[in-house]
């Protein structure tokens, strides 16, 4: 141990305060890399060509068609908090450019082995630095830009190369971090080599959906809806997944806010929530998502290396994006599947104002309009209905013909329904003449002992008869042709192997696995009277257009579509 | 094949067997009636393979002969012939030539040799009831059985014949009838049949009320007939659920009640009953009989009536619109109704029927959830 007395407060040499400041800029290769595309876009780029070997451990190399910089600048920039972007703390709030630390280059350089090649005009200089140290800065050829060459990252910090992982993760990480960037500057032009590959190539001056194919991929793209919502000082834009083709696996996420990427999970939960019930509860949809905000609602000089940031106003955030997405959906209805329309008008809103007691002025002295007294009679679905395959119901829509599949349909109505028994009390639930017995597993009788309160919540009363039996007493009556004993068979069945798992809410994976389990099949014929009631009861759930597992219950094959097709067009 | 007939016969006959032709079959003779005409005159017969009818109508026959013949086509034929004599030949197997009055149509039809045959049910040894009778227990009991068809046994109606009685029964699982018609012999045996409900439609509707029935069985149909007219039918297999022991003995409460005035309530409050359950939720104290109804998201409703109550006090839910079927076919003015519990079945029956059947039906509650 050194005595404490020999200590003296000095000021750290710049080559030791910038390799600690390496730890916290520079962490692996895809970091030191993300800098120095930056750095590139900062300069006003117009392409950048990145190339890695070895996931970025041996050579690194950005090159730029940007500003560049003169000899002067070129090796002002080593030096710390050396920056041309901010000048003053004030300028901080607000910051629009990538860069404004000047830390990135002088604490990659103190790491590595660090060539610079950068032109402003006709003359270039070549800046050579090994682990802090300037070795050289020299004339040198090259157009307007600057390259950038990494040798060795951490060649002098052992620990911190001990650390890195293996070459594939550490290229995926860097093609993650060009795929951000490549997507927030579609008017930048991006090339990645790894390893002698092209891992990614997208031409300058793309436009948004055509930057997002080249990133995502065009299949991936191919099922994003636009994004375009604002409220308040917070605006929306980007592309959601359509909910039928969100799957559990393979999704992406891309949040910015002001153009900087930034990761934020609760952000990403918060505009999922959008989607409601709409996606399998297991499925994650891909998102895209751009907030602009008020410069100065935004602090994003929380995260080292500016992956987070902070927002003054969180709540108004999650809540705006969770809007979004509701709303683009909703669009979404309205283009491919159905409009946002319901067939009749829905008196009230949603829901039926019901009074405490309809009895107290019965004699006539209520003086509310007939409307508050909320007495108006439920409406039906008048449209002539048929039903095509003894599945589907099509009828005439404002804008063309209208499809609906009647099992999905019914298992939206009764997922809500079921979440509004659970939530006030139970369902009617009919005596049984003739009680069934039923056989059930170990897993199953397990389920059923978990699940009691929601299953009689729905109106099934099953007793224990000895050994693996139970006798069922009590049965829902959801529709005409209902077969009790398969619905619970089927439910009990599901609950047991965890099928709905994906829902986070135990009692929504309960009532997603009742309603389909207990909704009209396809191929049951179903009578006009009832199609209708079924439509009708659709037309009032809070999202008709999609059922528990995020399928489409509505098409629509719009009129202009079919005077196309008819030539009339 | 040659025959003059009225019109007015010729319309009857066929509005007898239209029915049981199916408007959808794969098979095509289906659709097709078959025409025989013989020495006793114009027999008429149609079939969905599950049930066969067949009526024979007075003709004078000049040529016996028979074909087959859209049955949808001919029926509108002759609704839309004037009251005249129907002269109808056919001259090749499938083709038929309709004369009446200055009217003349040519029929296409289908080889007779198509047409699927009866099956062949022994009548000797049978049993013999009266038509009347058998209406009587259709007419109160057929409604019961189920159209859900997780459980055919309940889509059938059972029909017990005893040496002293017969009885009907059907349920659905939530309601029940059951009706019983002393007899003075039928000839047969015992026999417990599971019988369509379709078929048992077609029995009331075609057989005169003063007719007396030969019923004969095979191994898995059932044949009815008349002078006149022959109703054959598959019968469903069983057996029968035990449905004694569910009917309740121990009912210690009743209610008797203005039936009228019970269904008008009934409907009164079914108006803002649930569409899916119907329920209704009945009260009764000594006299009285509240009925009120809550759904919500819909609004509320609730009414006294008065009644005759013997008993402690109950509230009990129910399917109004299984109630209102049941007093629906009630034969009397008034009803009498037995409880025991709010989870117990609750019996109806008619007061002062002064018919020498008896009946009966049954309907489980609706749990309340308060
Ligand atoms: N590719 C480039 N083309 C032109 N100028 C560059 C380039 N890279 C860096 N510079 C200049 O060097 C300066 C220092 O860069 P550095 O990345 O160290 O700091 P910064 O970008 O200002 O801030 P930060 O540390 O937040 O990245 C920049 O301010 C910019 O003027
Ligand atoms: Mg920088």
């Amino acid at each position: 141990m050194t005595s404490p007395a020999l200590r003296r407060v000095a000021i750290l040499p710049d080559a030791v305060a910038n390799q600690i400041a390496a730890g916290e800029v520079v962490e692996r290769p895809a970091s030191a890399v993300k800098e120095l595309v930056e750095n590139a876009i900062d300069a006003g780029a117009r392409h950048v060509r990145v190339e890695l070997e070895q996931g970025g451990k041996t050579l690194i190399v950005v090159s730029d068609d940007g500003s560049g910089m003169n000899r002067d600048d070129a090796v002002l920039a080593l030096d710390r908090h050396a920056t041309s972007k901010i000048t003053s703390a004030a300028e901080l709030v607000g910051v629009r450019s990538f860069g404004f630390r000047g830390e990135a280059l002088p604490a990659i350089a103190s790491v590595s082995r660090f060539t610079m090649v950068t032109a402003e005009e006709a003359e270039g200089t070549e800046v050579v630095v090994t682990g802090g140290r300037l070795d050289s800065v020299k004339p040198a050829v090259r157009q307007r830009g600057t390259t950038v060459t990494i040798r060795g990252l951490f060649f002098n910090t052992p620990a911190r190369r001990k650390f890195l992982r293996s070459v594939p993760s550490e290229s995926r990480a860097s093609v993650e971090v060009v795929s951000t960037l490549a997507l927030s500057h579609p008017s930048v032009g991006f090339e990645l080599q790894v390893d002698g590959e092209t891992r990614l190539q997208v031409p300058p001056g793309q436009d948004d959906p055509g930057r997002l194919a080249g990133v995502w991929g065009p299949d991936l793209a191919g099922t994003l809806v636009p994004v375009n919502y604002a409220s308040g000082s917070v605006r929306v834009t980007g592309y959601a997944q359509r909910p039928g083709d969100a799957a559990p696996t393979g999704r992406r996420t891309q949040l910015f806010v002001n153009g900087r990427p930034f990761r934020d999970n609760f952000l990403v939960r918060a505009a999922e929530a959008g989607y409601r019930s709409a996606i399998h509860p297991g499925d994650r949809p891909s998102l895209l998502l751009r907030f602009d905000v008020d410069p100065a609602d935004v602090d994003v000089n929380v995260h080292p290396a500016k992956l987070e940031v902070r927002f003054r106003d969180r709540f108004t955030v999650e809540r705006v994006a969770e809007e979004a997405i509701r709303e683009a959906l909703g669009v979404l209805e309205a283009a491919a599947p159905v409009g946002d329309w319901r067939p009749m008008p829905s008196a009230g809103g949603a829901g039926h104002s019901v009074p405490a007691s309809l009895f107290a002025p019965l004699d006539g002295s209520d003086e509310r309009p007939e409307e508050e007294r909320g007495v108006a009679a439920p409406g039906t679905f008048t449209a002539p209905v048929t039903q095509l395959f003894s599945s589907y119901l099509a009828f005439e829509g404002p804008e063309g013909l209208v499809i609906v599949d009647q099992h999905s349909a019914h298992e939206r109505v009764l997922f809500e329904e079921v979440m509004a028994q659970l939530a006030v009390g139970g369902a009617a639930s009919q005596r049984l003449l003739l009680p069934e017995t039923l056989e059930l597993t170990d897993e199953e009788l397990d389920a059923l002992e978990r699940h009691r309160e929601a299953i009689e919540a729905v109106g099934f009363q099953a007793e224990p008869f000895g050994g693996r039996s139970v006798v069922l007493h009590s049965v829902p009556a959801p529709h005409l042709r209902f077969d009790a004993v398969a619905c619970f068979r089927e439910m009990v069945a599901d609950l047991a192997r965890g099928r709905f798992g994906g829902w986070a809410n135990r009692l929504e994976r309960f009532a997603a696995t009742y309603a389909c389990r207990a909704a009209v099949k396809a191929g049951m014929p179903l009578g006009e009277a009832e199609s209708r009631a079924l439509l009708f009861r659709l037309f009032q759930t809070k999202l008709p257009p999609h059922d528990v597992h995020g399928r489409s219950t509505i098409v629509q094959l719009p009129r202009d579509e079919l005077e196309r097709r008819f030539g009339r067009r | 094949m040659k025959f003059t007939i009225t019109r007015e016969k010729l319309h009857e006959g066929l509005g007898a067997v239209a029915a049981s032709v199916p408007t959808k079959t794969t098979l095509p003779v289906l659709a097709n009636i078959l025409v025989e005409a013989s020495k006793d005159g114009l027999r008429l017969s149609g079939t969905d393979l599950d049930i066969s009818v067949s009526t024979t109508i007075p003709a004078s026959v000049d040529q016996e002969g028979a074909t087959t013949l859209p049955a949808r086509k001919l029926v509108e034929i002759v609704k839309e012939l004037p009251n005249a004599a129907i002269r109808m030949t056919s001259s090749g197997e499938q083709r038929a030539t309709i004369e009446c009055g200055k009217s003349k149509f040519k029929l296409l039809g289908l080889s007779r040799d198509d047409f699927p045959a009866f099956p062949s049910v022994k009548f000797e040894g049978g049993w013999k009831v009266a038509a009347k009778d058998l209406q009587k227990l259709i007419q109160h009991v057929a409604f019961a059985a189920s159209t859900e068809e997780s459980r055919p046994i309940l889509n059938g109606v059972l029909w017990e014949l005893r040496a002293d009685r017969m009885r009907m029964v059907a349920t659905n699982g939530h309601r029940l009838a059951r009706m019983d018609v002393p007899t003075s012999g039928h000839g047969g045996g015992q026999a417990d049949l599971i019988i369509p409900p379709k078929a048992l439609e077609q029995i009331r509707r075609l057989f005169g009320g003063d007719e007396e029935i030969e019923i004969g069985k095979s191994d898995n149909h059932l044949g009815f007939r008349s002078t006149t007219t022959q109703i054959y039918t598959r019968l469903i297999e069983g057996p029968y659920p035990n449905y004694e022991q569910v009917i309740p003995r121990e009912n210690d409460k009743s209610l008797t009640a203005d039936k009228a005035a019970l269904a008008a309530a009934l409907r009164r409050m079914s108006i803002v009953a649930s569409d899916q359950t119907h329920r209704i939720r009945m009260a009764f104290t000594n006299g009285a009989c509240k009925l009120s109804v809550q759904t919500p998201d819909l609004g509320e409703a609730q009414e006294e009536l008065a009644v005759a109550y013997e008993g402690d006090s109950l509230e009990i839910g129910f399917n109004a619109a299984y109630m209102l079927e049941i007093l629906k076919y009630m034969p009397t003015d008034e009803v009498r109704m037995t409880f025991k519990a709010p989870e117990r079945a609750a019996t109806c029956e008619p007061v002062g029927w002064d018919d020498p059947a008896s009946y009966m039906t049954l309907v489980m509650p609706l749990r309340l959830v308060d």
